[in-house]
């Protein structure tokens, strides 16, 4: 029977079902005081880190926080492509981040939009003070970052995991950059939150906060925050955020030791 | 962003005067420069303002339109940016080449808006689930010369300030179709209150001291700056480092308290100044562009 599709009665417009479900398990994370599992506020989640996993890229990492995966590979340094471009002095780092299209519970599109420039171009300003550029007149370095699953502290990760791959490739730099992310609900501080965190929670003194940290030079190299803060709060929450960084150090440091090791193997003792 | 030569001698002599606390133009460290605002320029919107802030020029139209509020929040209407660059301001924004700086700007917008308390969105609901009014905030740069973001949020907070949402009613028929009808009356109009629309202090890292509303020339003696937006409780909506550099936690902290007392002192005069336009009515004689 042939139908008429002018006759179905349907909504003009898609949307996924799970933004109609209630939300429940955001409810009770944040009414409980501990957080899911045995973490303390104050932790951050287990981190996994390997360099070199990418065998056609210069370099690569890969990262996993918790559910949150990512893997970033670094091409380059390479001739520039934009000729126009009237500082040639220092290379170019071009970061390029984008969120698989199932790693948010939300179907998200190929086509980079607004939300991952953004990032792009977050994640570009907060590796750039890392980065040894002048080293590199006329080049470009090119930072591809993909999010393979979404569990909340994206940015932040991806800073991490970028500034690994940028090692792992041999790019000069003058420091690791390390990222940290937290979730400011009231009076609670919730470092490097998963998804769930990050949107839930209502009231007072909410809101967000991604650093991203040169370790050995003290420096931030990174800052974003949103909601509405106290400057009090919003300093400890910094502090807190540099706390956490300093705790990621040592995975990192790890990982980049082992890539070296099984890229050049130390001579054999006699 | 558009670009000027500066050359070391000259970026010398900016930083020095800096460290001595005073600047090229004769400004302290924690001044604006000459700044004019002026509502309702351009009758075609709901709202709109036109601001200079020395030689930058923005002008903010506000349209308000009839749409869907989201499906995660019925209950609210919400407001949609758009940065232009056009190349009135620099040959540079020819073609797409405003386009990154347009994203970027509309992106931070977004973010400074991204709480509750900023703008009450409630009120823009008309029937929950069915409909609601939609701002369409318009930005259009006409001329840069540093100091975008400060003087783009005064814009939009005067823009908002003066925007007249015509009021509804909703009818409904026997058949139980509800229509809406919008009011004939022009004077009957919802107003915004905009008292917790937060104002972006941008303060520039020049030497070891921050400078706030830096100009072309200073800013390209920086290479780190912070954006910070404050309402006029004081309280943060919105921080982002800018630029290619790196910045000390204490300098950073700093900032923010300097960014904060700066941007709670710009809100009083700037909701003065704008009730006392409003209070001149019919009177107030329009300036217009060619100030």
């Amino acid at each position: 029977m042939p139908v008429d599709t002018k006759r179905i009665r349907g909504p003009e417009l898609s949307q996924s079902p799970l933004l109609f479900v209630s939300p429940v398990s955001e409810v009770s994370s944040s009414s409980s005081s501990s957080r899911q599992g045995v973490r303390g506020n104050g932790d951050v989640r287990p981190v996994f880190a390997r360099c070199g996993l990418v065998s056609q890229a210069k370099g690569s990492a890969y990262l996993e926080a918790g559910n949150t995966k990512i893997i970033c590979s670094v091409y380059g340094p390479r001739e520039t492509e934009r000729k126009d471009e009237t500082d040639m002095k220092s290379g170019r780092l071009v970061c390029d981040f984008r969120l698989a299209p199932f790693s948010c519970p939300k179907r998200g599109a190929w086509i980079q939009g607004a939300e991952e420039r953004d990032l792009s171009a977050a994640l570009a300003e907060s590796l750039q003070p890392g980065a040894c550029l002048h080293r590199y007149p006329r080049a470009q370095v090119d930072v591809n970052v993909v999010v393979l699953e979404n569990d909340g502290s994206v940015l932040a990760h991806a800073v991490t995991c970028a500034s690994m791959a940028l090692a792992d490739a041999g790019i000069e730099m003058y420091d690791m950059v390390l990222g940290c992310a937290l979730r400011q609900d009231g009076e609670r501080c919730l470092v490097d939150p998963d998804l769930a965190e990050e949107q839930s929670g209502a009231g007072e003194n909410q809101g967000r906060v991604a650093v991203a940290l040169l370790p050995n030079l003290n420096q931030i190299s990174g800052l974003q925050a949103d909601g509405e803060m106290r400057e009090d709060t919003l300093t400890a929450a910094v502090r807190t955020c540099v706390e956490g960084c300093h705790k990621l150090y040592p995975v990192v440091q790890q990982a980049i030791l082992r890539a070296v090791k099984k890229k050049a193997p130390p001579p054999p003792e006699k | 962003m558009a670009t000027i030569q500066v050359s070391e001698a000259e970026k010398v002599y900016i930083m020095h005067g800096v460290r001595d606390d005073s600047r090229v133009d004769g400004r302290g460290c924690e001044d604006y420069r000459h700044m004019e605002i002026e509502t309702d320029v351009v009758s075609n919107t709901d709202g709109s303002a036109k601001v200079s802030l020395g030689q930058t020029d923005i002008l903010v139209g506000i349209k308000a339109e009839i749409g869907r509020p989201r499906p995660m929040v019925p209950d609210e209407g919400y407001l949609e940016f758009f940065v232009d660059c056009s190349a009135n301001a620099t040959p540079e924004f020819e073609g797409r080449g405003g386009e990154e700086l347009g994203v970027e700007l509309s992106n931070n917008l977004y973010k400074v808006f991204n709480n509750r308390h900023s703008l009450d969105l409630r009120s823009l609901c008309i029937r929950p689930g069915e409909n609601c009014w939609v701002l369409y905030v318009d930005v259009l740069l006409l001329q840069c010369d540093g100091n975008l973001f400060d003087a783009m949020s005064i814009a939009i907070k005067a823009a908002l300030f003066n925007t007249r949402i015509p009021n509804v009613h909703i009818s409904e028929d026997e058949e139980g179709g509800k229509e809406i009808e919008l009011s004939d009356d022009p004077y009957d109009c919802m107003r915004l209150n905009v008292e917790n629309v937060p104002c972006i202090v941008t303060l520039c890292k020049i030497g070891h001291r921050h400078v706030v509303d830096a100009t072309l020339q200073e800013k390209s003696c920086s290479v780190a700056s912070l954006l910070i937006s404050v309402t006029h409780k004081g309280t943060v909506t919105c921080v982002r480092k800018l630029g290619g550099g790196s910045l000390d936690p204490d300098s950073i902290f700093e900032m923010t308290e300097t960014g904060k007392r700066v941007g709670k002192m710009l809100h009083v005069p700037l909701m003065e100044l704008l009730q006392k336009e409003e209070n001149l009515g019919r009177e107030r004689t329009k300036v217009g562009f060619l100030a």
